[in-house]
C-alpha cells in the first residue's frame, strides 16, 4: 500500500462535482486560454487566486491536497521565475541583488510566466479530482457525440494511470533490493528506464490483455452504439459556468486584440 | 437452429479439440473432448502450463477470435460453433471471471461495473438497473452500488467481477483461479457465492482453482489436465481417492461424462489409478488415504471431501493400525543467533493514517517464519521497512545490531533478500546467468568468485541448463526459482518471500519450500514468508506472526495460532483441515492419545494407534 496520488478522481458532492463533465472541460479550457493570453503579473495573480478559490470553495479540495498535488510544480515554477528574473533583459532597474540589476519588465514577465504554468496545473488538478473518467467518457459520447470506442479508450487510459504508477513503484522497489540504485545523469536515467521498461511492458501487456478480454466478454464493441444508465446533462449551473467562461475568454481576447490590457503592470513602468 | 439450445442439452461440446497459440508449433490443448451439462459445478486441476486457462479461453470464444492460433476439432458452446461466433455474442451465454480483479474491472464505481455489459448490449435503463440490483444481491453486495472499487477488499472486488458477468444472466460461469490473490476469508466468500449460484440459481460453473480444501465438497465433477490433455474426468470422490504419482504417459481421454454417474469418467489406461503429482488435493482426502495406509485397511471407497467427513472416517479407523513410532520428527529448533530486532515500529505513508502501530519482533537465524494477516493489514509495508525499500524511523529496526535507518538499501540487501510476488519485477538483465551474477557484480566481486558462486546457485536451483536464456522466456515456476537464486547468490541471512505459492501447482510449491529448507540447513538462513496459504504455514513454518490493522496480534507456534479462533477470525484466516480434524478428534475422544497437530502423517499414525476402540469413539 502506498501514498495515494492527489491527481486522481475522488467522489464528492461539491459544486464542481455536481457539474457535468463537459462543463468542467469547458471551464478548464477557458482557464487555460485566459492564462495563455495574459503576459502581465497582476492578471495572472488574479487568475491564480480565482482558481485556488475554486479549488478550495467550489471543488472542496483540502488545502493540504492542493499543496501535495502541486508542490513539485510550485518549486519548478519558482525556479523558473527566478531564472527568468535574473536573466531576461529590461529597461527599468527595479532593484539590485548583490549588485546584479533586476529589471521591472523581466520580474513582471517571469512572475506571469510562472503563475501561468501553476494556474494551468491547478485547474487540471481540479478537473481530475472532480471528474470520474468514465463520466467524462460518457459525456464525450452523449454530449459531444464522440464514438464510444474512442471515448472509452480515453477513459481506460486515464483509469490505468494510477495502476501504472503503482507498477513503476513496485518495480523500483523490487530492483532496489537487487542493489540497483536510483540513477543519476542522463545516461543513468536512460539505463534505469531500460531496466524498468521490460517488466513494465510485460506487466502492462498482461493487464491490457486481461482488460480487453474482460470487455469483449461483456459485449463491448458488439454494436455501433451502446446505452448508458447515467447520462450527464448540462444543468442551468453548467450553462452559466460555460457562458461566463465564454464571455471572459471573448472579452479578454478582444481587449487583448484592441490593446486595452497590457498597460497596467506591477513592477514594470507605467 | 444455432443458439436455440434445449434446456438439458450440453452447454459445452468439445470433440477432439487441439489448439496451438499463434506462432507456436506445440499445441497447448491436445485432442480434448468434453461435455459440460447444465447445473454442473466443475473444478479443473492441473500443473501450471497444462492448458487449463487455455481451455477456459475457448469456452467464451476468446480463442480463436482474440487469441489467434490454430484450432482443430469441433467446439460448440451453448449451441454456437465457437469458430463462427464472436466473443461479444457469447456475453449472454458465458460469464468469464479472471484471476486478477484489478485487471478485469473496467469502471471505478461498483454499479457502473455491473451495468457495463448490459449497456454494451443496448438494454433499456430500467432492465439494466433491475438486473444490476439482482446481481449485486446474488453476490451479497446489495449496499455497495455507489462504492468505489478502490475502496473494496480483494474478495469484494472479485464478487463485483462475478456480479458484472451475472448481470447478463449467463448460463455458464467460467472462472480462472478467482481466489489466487485473496486472503482465506475472501476466498471463502467467493466459494460461498459460487456454491449458492450453482445450487439456488442453477448456474453452471467451471472453475480452475488450486485451493481445493474449501471447494472439493461443493463441486460435482473434477477434471484433471496434464500436457494439454484431460487425464481424469469424474466425480470428486473418485478424483481424490487416487494416488498422486508420475504417470507413465501423459496420454488420456476426455469423456462425455454426466457427473455423479457411477462408474462413468476417469481414465482407463495404464495410469488409471494415479493422478498428476502437481495436483492439489483436499487435505481431508489426503488424510483419509494416509490413515488407511497407517492402519493397513482397505482404502476407503467414499473418500472424505471435507473436515466433517474426514472426522467421521477417522473415527472408523481409530486403533486399527500398528503401534510403530510416529514418522514425524519434532519441528522445534533451538534458537539461533539474533538477527533482526524490531522495536516499537510505527509507520504510515501519511502521518494522519498510520499503517503500523508499534510492532515488536525478534528474528534469529535458521527459522522459517510465516507472516500472516488480511489483505491490507500492513504485512508488505513491514517487509518494505525491514528491507529499507521504505525509510524506517530511526532506532526501530536493528539488523545485527546496526540501525537499518542509517544503512544504504544496497547494504541491507547484502543481508536481507526479498523475493517479490511477481518475479518479473526483479529482473534487470537479458540472461539467466547475468541475472544471478548481477548482485555480485554491483558489489565488485572478482570475476572468478562471481563465476563460482553463480554456477553453484544455478545448480542448487536447477537452472543451470537455462543459463543463456532470457529470464522472461522461462515458465512461472522457473522465473520464481530464478528470482530466489538472485537473492541466494548474496547468501542473505534473511530471505523474505512474498506469497511463494500463488499460482504454483502442488509439486512446484513443494519444490520451492524444499529449497528453502535446504537453504536453512546449509546457510542457516532465516526465511520470512508473507502468505495467506494456511497449508503452507502448517506444513513448513516453525513460527507464525500475525499482523492485523497494523498491530502484532500473535507471535508463536503455528499450532497455537490455529487454536485461537478469535485470532483466526480477526486475521481473516481459516485453520487447515488437518488441525480442525485433529482438534475435533482430540476433543471427542480425549483418552485416545490424539492431540491437535499440523502434521498429516502424525495424525494418521495417531488415529491408527489410538488407545480407545473405535466403537467407543463412534457417536
Amino acid at each position: 500500500m502506498s501514498r495515494a496520488t492527489s491527481f486522481r478522481f475522488q467522489a464528492g458532492n461539491s459544486f464542481f462535482h455536481r457539474l457535468d463533465p463537459i462543463t468542467r472541460l469547458v471551464w478548464v479550457l477557458g482557464v487555460s486560454l485566459l492564462a495563455f493570453g495574459a503576459y502581465i503579473a497582476w492578471l495572472q495573480i488574479v487568475l491564480a487566486l480565482a482558481v485556488l478559490a475554486t479549488a478550495l470553495l467550489l471543488a472542496r479540495i483540502p488545502l493540504r491536497d492542493v499543496l501535495r498535488g502541486t508542490w513539485l510544480f510550485g518549486v519548478a515554477c519558482i525556479s523558473f521565475c527566478l531564472i527568468q528574473t535574473f536573466t531576461l533583459p529590461g529597461h527599468r532597474i527595479a532593484f539590485r541583488i548583490l549588485g546584479h540589476p533586476i529589471y521591472a519588465e523581466s520580474a513582471d514577465y517571469a512572475l506571469a510566466s510562472a503563475l501561468r504554468i501553476y494556474t494551468i496545473i491547478l485547474s487540471s488538478l481540479i478537473f481530475v479530482r472532480t471528474t470520474d473518467p468514465r463520466e467524462l467518457a460518457i459525456g464525450l459520447v452523449t454530449q459531444a457525440h464522440m464514438p464510444y470506442r474512442i471515448a472509452y479508450a480515453l477513459f481506460i487510459a486515464l483509469r490505468i494511470v494510477p495502476t501504472i504508477e503503482e507498477e513503476i513503484r513496485t518495480i523500483r522497489a523490487a530492483q532496489a533490493v537487487r542493489g540497483v540504485g536510483r540513477a543519476r545523469g542522463i545516461g543513468g536515467r536512460f539505463a534505469e528506464a531500460r531496466r524498468y521498461a521490460i517488466p513494465l511492458l510485460v506487466g502492462s501487456l498482461r493487464r491490457a490483455s486481461t482488460m480487453v478480454m474482460s470487455m469483449e466478454a461483456r459485449a463491448f464493441g458488439a454494436y455501433p452504439t451502446r446505452s448508458f444508465v447515467d447520462q450527464p446533462h448540462m444543468r442551468p449551473s453548467g450553462i452559466a459556468v460555460c457562458a461566463v467562461m465564454l464571455l471572459l475568454v471573448v472579452v479578454w481576447y478582444t481587449a487583448l486584440g484592441l490593446g486595452y490590457v497590457h498597460t497596467v503592470y506591477i513592477v514594470s513602468p507605467t | 437452429m444455432e443458439g436455440a439450445l434445449a434446456q438439458d442439452a450440453a452447454l459445452v461440446e468439445l470433440d477432439d479439440v487441439s489448439y496451438a497459440y499463434e506462432g507456436e508449433t506445440e499445441p497447448v490443448l491436445r485432442s480434448v473432448s468434453l461435455r459440460v451439462w447444465p447445473g454442473e459445478f466443475i473444478l479443473i486441476l492441473g500443473p501450471s502450463g497444462c492448458g487449463k486457462s487455455t481451455l477456459l479461453h475457448l469456452l467464451n470464444g476468446t480463442i480463436p477470435h482474440t487469441l489467434k492460433g490454430t484450432l482443430t476439432g469441433e467446439a460448440r458452446v451453448c449451441g454456437k460453433r465457437v469458430v463462427d461466433t464472436k466473443v461479444a455474442s457469447f456475453a449472454t451465454d458465458v460469464g468469464t471471471v479472471f484471476q486478477d480483479p484489478e485487471g478485469q474491472i473496467v469502471n471505478i464505481r461498483v454499479r457502473d461495473e455491473v451495468c457495463f455489459g448490459l449497456e454494451n448490449l443496448r438494454r433499456p435503463r430500467e432492465e439494466i438497473l433491475a438486473r444490476c440490483g439482482e446481481s449485486l444481491s446474488q453476490v451479497g453486495l446489495e449496499e455497495f452500488g455507489d462504492r468505489s472499487v478502490f475502496d473494496l477488499s480483494g474478495g469484494q472486488k472479485q464478487r463485483v467481477s462475478i456480479a458484472a458477468v451475472l448481470a447478463a444472466s449467463p448460463r455458464l460461469l467460467v472462472l480462472d483461479e478467482p481466489t489466487a490473490n485473496l486472503d482465506p476469508q475472501g476466498m471463502a466468500e467467493i466459494f460461498a457465492v459460487l456454491h449458492r449460484l450453482n445450487r439456488e440459481s442453477g448456474t453452471t460453473v467451471v472453475t480452475v482453482e488450486h485451493r481445493v480444501d474449501e471447494l472439493a465438497d461443493r463441486v460435482s465433477r473434477v477434471i484433471m489436465m496434464e500436457g494439454g490433455r484431460i487425464v481424469f474426468d469424474g466425480p470428486p470422490r473418485e478424483a481424490f481417492s487416487r494416488r498422486r504419482g508420475a504417470r507413465r504417459s501423459a496420454e488420456g481421454h476426455g469423456h462425455d461424462t454426466r457427473a455423479g454417474d457411477a462408474g462413468v469418467g476417469g481414465t482407463r489406461d495404464a495410469d488409471a489409478d494415479v493422478v498428476p503429482p502437481s495436483a492439489w488435493f483436499p487435505q481431508a482426502s489426503e488424510l483419509a488415504l494416509a490413515i488407511d495406509d497407517a492402519s493397513q485397511a482397505d482404502p476407503v471407497r467414499d473418500v472424505p471431501l471435507n473436515v466433517r467427513e474426514a472426522i467421521a472416517h477417522a473415527r472408523t479407523r481409530l486403533g486399527t493400525g500398528s503401534t510403530a513410532v510416529p514418522p514425524v520428527a519434532s519441528r522445534a529448533r533451538p534458537p539461533g543467533r539474533p538477527l533482526l530486532s524490531v522495536r516499537g515500529l510505527r509507520y504510515g505513508y501519511e502521518r494522519s493514517r498510520p499503517i503500523l502501530h508499534g510492532i515488536d519482533l525478534d528474528l534469529s537465524s535458521g527459522g522459517i517464519v510465516a507472516l500472516c494477516g488480511r489483505n491490507g493489514s500492513g504485512k508488505t509495508t513491514f517487509a518494505r521497512l525491514i528491507t529499507r525499500i521504505n525509510q524506517p524511523p530511526r532506532g526501530a529496526i536493528w539488523l545485527e545490531e546496526r540501525d537499518v535507518a542509517g544503512m544504504e538499501a544496497r547494504d541491507v540487501a547484502l543481508s536481507i533478500g526479498y523475493v517479490f510476488q511477481n518475479p518479473d519485477h526483479q529482473f534487470v538483465t537479458d540472461q539467466v546467468w547475468d541475472e544471478v551474477a548481477y548482485g555480485l557484480r554491483v558489489r565488485d566481486y572478482a570475476d572468478e568468485a562471481v563465476r563460482e558462486r553463480v554456477d553453484e546457485i544455478l545448480g542448487i536451483t536447477d537452472l543451470l541448463v537455462y543459463r543463456d536464456r532470457s529470464p522472461f522466456s522461462l515458465s512461472l515456476g522457473e522465473r520464481r526459482r530464478l528470482s530466489v537464486a538472485t537473492m541466494l547468490v548474496l547468501e542473505p541471512r534473511l530471505l523474505l518471500l512474498d506469497e511463494p505459492t500463488i499460482g504454483q501447482d502442488h509439486e512446484r510449491a513443494q519444490e520451492l519450500m524444499g529449497l528453502m529448507v535446504r537453504l536453512r540447513e546449509r546457510y542457516d538462513t532465516t526465511v520470512l514468508m508473507i502468505t495467506h496459504d494456511v497449508r503452507l504455514v502448517a506444513e513448513w513454518a516453525d513460527r507464525a506472526v500475525v499482523i492485523g490493522d497494523g498491530h502484532k496480534l500473535f507471535d508463536g507456534a503455528p499450532i497455537d495460532m490455529f487454536a485461537d479462533e478469535a485470532l483466526m477470525d480477526a486475521a481473516g484466516l481459516l485453520a487447515p483441515p488437518v488441525f480442525s480434524i485433529s482438534a475435533a478428534l482430540a476433543h471427542d475422544c480425549p483418552d485416545a492419545g490424539i492431540t491437535p497437530t499440523l502434521s498429516l502423517p502424525a495424525l494418521a499414525h495417531a488415529v491408527a494407534t489410538a488407545r480407545c476402540a473405535r466403537e467407543e469413539a463412534l457417536p
